[in-house]
């Protein structure tokens, strides 16, 4: 398949299933309500090391939040309920309650009514002077700090998600590879549900599944990188200098579905003439995941 | 189905428990079973017949029609379904219920809502003493649920009162919040002396500095912006209640009481 002169490999992306919940975080105006959502999102690319994965999905205006302010919605993901729980309550802890004027909601019903703690235990900070308020059928808390108060929610919803979606983009240049991947990043952006959680969105450090180093469970993508050409098992055309791979989380596999389609188009969108040579994903063989997101299908 | 209607016949010189007539308990029996339940009435036990017209048959949808302020326990422990009253009801309407909706059209007597745990009692009257309380000698009073008086409430409205909410379009009496644990009363009118008396926990809501001050057991804690009370605001907006025309706000003087006690209720009165 060739779309503007741009390769798409019969091969398809490999990923896993997670546990995911959506977090609304308001404030008094939309840059300190980013303020916290970008520390709430913090250090979390990859479960490989951060334990969680988390970005912004999008932000929100004061008529979609609960409180009527503005906000932003965070997507955090993890491998398991339990992992999910203890990210959410530390990075909730250290990032949230502690950003002047914010308040923090839950964002998603969970599955089954299946829910983790949101600030449940946040409240203990409040040292007896912690308030509860039943609000239609659902709990707040109210933690006296030192602006005034910390609202959150009690409870957040958990649903079962789908980690590791991704797609590579070969260029002839470093330059050109990053132009695809930021058009393939933007348009992603105006999905719902998913979330890019690499700096920018974009990894420049793909990875395959085990070492040659028996304590390292993944090491670099040797398949794809551009300077061992000669080295390797090589995935790269002569004419391939960078490879560069956007990776997606989402709240369901549909939604990854929509989302490398609407990525891998804007990027042959720039097409053949801008550099762009192939998309191809990273397929472990069926060792990462159950679910297989095949690019031609995709693109059909 | 028709509603099943109990339009009472007669002025009762004792009062009557009506508690088995809930939807609940008339799950399965038609209305000839209906007619042959006893109920009590002072020292007698009337069949049901006898007291009311009974017409209808839809047991999830009652109607109580010229209702008497002697007919006391209507909708005791209700789990679902409706009950509506035109007229004035007894002592203990809705006690213990735990969901469902009841109506009145008049006035009721006191404990309405006693220790209920769920559902909504909107009384578009006025209600007695001990709205949403514990009874006399028990620590809890209601735990969940709504009620929503559009006229005024007697004294010690809230008592013992754990969690819920008591939505007032009048005045409450004296002691309005007395010994409350937690939840919600909201007054749009006045309230009474001795206002949160022994208060523990929980939340008065007044848009208006109450006549009678606020008193000596509650310490001013000062003007605050409060974010829950956006949220409070738009789940009133469901309601059919002048609650819900209520132009919300979030910045009120907090008092928090009684002091004389572990002092953590508060009063927040619309700045």
């Amino acid at each position: 398949m060739i779309i503007n002169g741009v390769s798409i490999d019969k091969t398809f992306a490999e990923a896993f299933p997670m546990k995911g919940t959506r977090i609304i975080i308001t404030a008094q105006n939309l840059e300190w309500a980013m303020h916290s959502a970008t520390a709430f999102t913090g250090f979390a690319t990859s479960v490989i090391a951060c334990g969680c994965e988390a970005s912004i999905e999008r932000t929100l205006d004061p008529s979609e939040t609960p409180d009527g302010r503005p906000g932003v919605a965070c997507l955090i993901f993890a491998m398991g309920g339990k992992g999910l729980a203890k990210q959410v309550e530390t990075r909730a802890g250290q990032c949230v309650l502690t950003s002047p004027t914010s308040a923090l909601f839950s964002g998603i019903e969970g599955e089954d009514g299946k829910e983790i703690a949101l600030g449940k235990n946040l409240r203990f900070f409040g040292d007896g002077y912690q308030i509860s308020k039943m609000i239609d059928g659902k709990r707040y808390w109210r933690i006296p700090v030192m602006d005034g108060e910390f609202l959150t929610q009690e409870n957040t919803g958990v649903v079962s998600s789908v980690g590791g979606g991704n797609f590579l983009i070969l260029a002839e240049s470093q330059p050109q590879a990053l132009a695809a991947c930021e058009a393939a990043v933007k348009a992603m952006k105006q999905l719902p549900n998913i979330i890019m959680p690499f700096p920018g969105g974009v990894v420049r450090s793909g990875s395959k599944v085990g070492s040659k180093y028996k304590a390292l469970n993944a090491s670099t993508n040797d398949a794809f990188c551009p300077t061992l050409k000669g080295q390797t098992k090589s995935e790269c055309s002569p004419e391939v200098e960078s490879v560069m791979e956007i990776v997606i989380d989402g709240l369901s596999k549909e939604d990854i579905d929509k989302a490398m389609r609407v990525g891998i188009q804007a990027a042959c969108d720039l097409g053949a003439e801008n550099g762009i040579r192939r998309i191809s994903a990273g397929n472990y063989g069926g060792k990462l995941g159950p679910f297989h997101f095949h690019l031609q299908e995709i693109m059909a | 189905m028709t509603a099943l209607t109990l339009k009472l016949k007669t002025d009762l010189a004792q009062r009557v428990d009506c508690s088995p007539l809930t939807p609940d308990k008339l799950t399965g029996k038609d209305v000839a079973d209906i007619a042959a339940m006893e109920l009590v009435s002072g020292r007698l036990t009337l069949p049901v017949e006898e007291l009311f017209d009974i017409s209808g048959d839809d047991v999830n949808d009652i109607r109580f029609e010229n209702s008497s302020a002697k007919l006391d326990h209507i909708g005791h422990a209700m789990s679902q379904g409706r009950i509506t009253i035109n007229g004035d009801a007894g002592a203990y309407l809705g006690q213990f219920m735990t969901g469902g909706n009841i109506e009145i059209t008049g006035n009721t007597f006191i404990y309405t809502g006693c220790e209920m745990k769920g559902g909504q009692i909107k009384i578009n009257g006025n209600a007695g003493d001990f709205v949403g309380a514990a009874r006399s000698g028990y620590k809890n009073g209601m735990t969940g649920g709504t009620i929503i008086v559009t006229g005024n409430t007697g004294a010690r409205t809230g008592d013992h009162m754990r969690r819920g909410m008591i939505l007032i379009e009048g005045n409450a009496g004296e002691y309005c919040g007395s010994r409350m644990i937690s939840g919600t009363i909201a007054v749009l009118g006045d309230v009474g002396k001795h206002l949160g008396y022994a208060m523990k926990r929980g939340t008065i809501l007044l848009p208006k500095m109450p006549q009678h001050g606020i008193t000596a057991n509650f310490n001013d804690c000062g003007s605050h912006t409060l974010a829950f009370l956006p949220l409070m605001f738009a789940s009133f907006k469901k309601l059919d209640s002048k609650f819900a025309k209520v132009e919300g706000f979030s910045r009120v003087q907090r008092y928090a009481g009684d002091v004389g006690g572990i002092g953590m209720g508060e009063i927040l009165v619309k700045i």
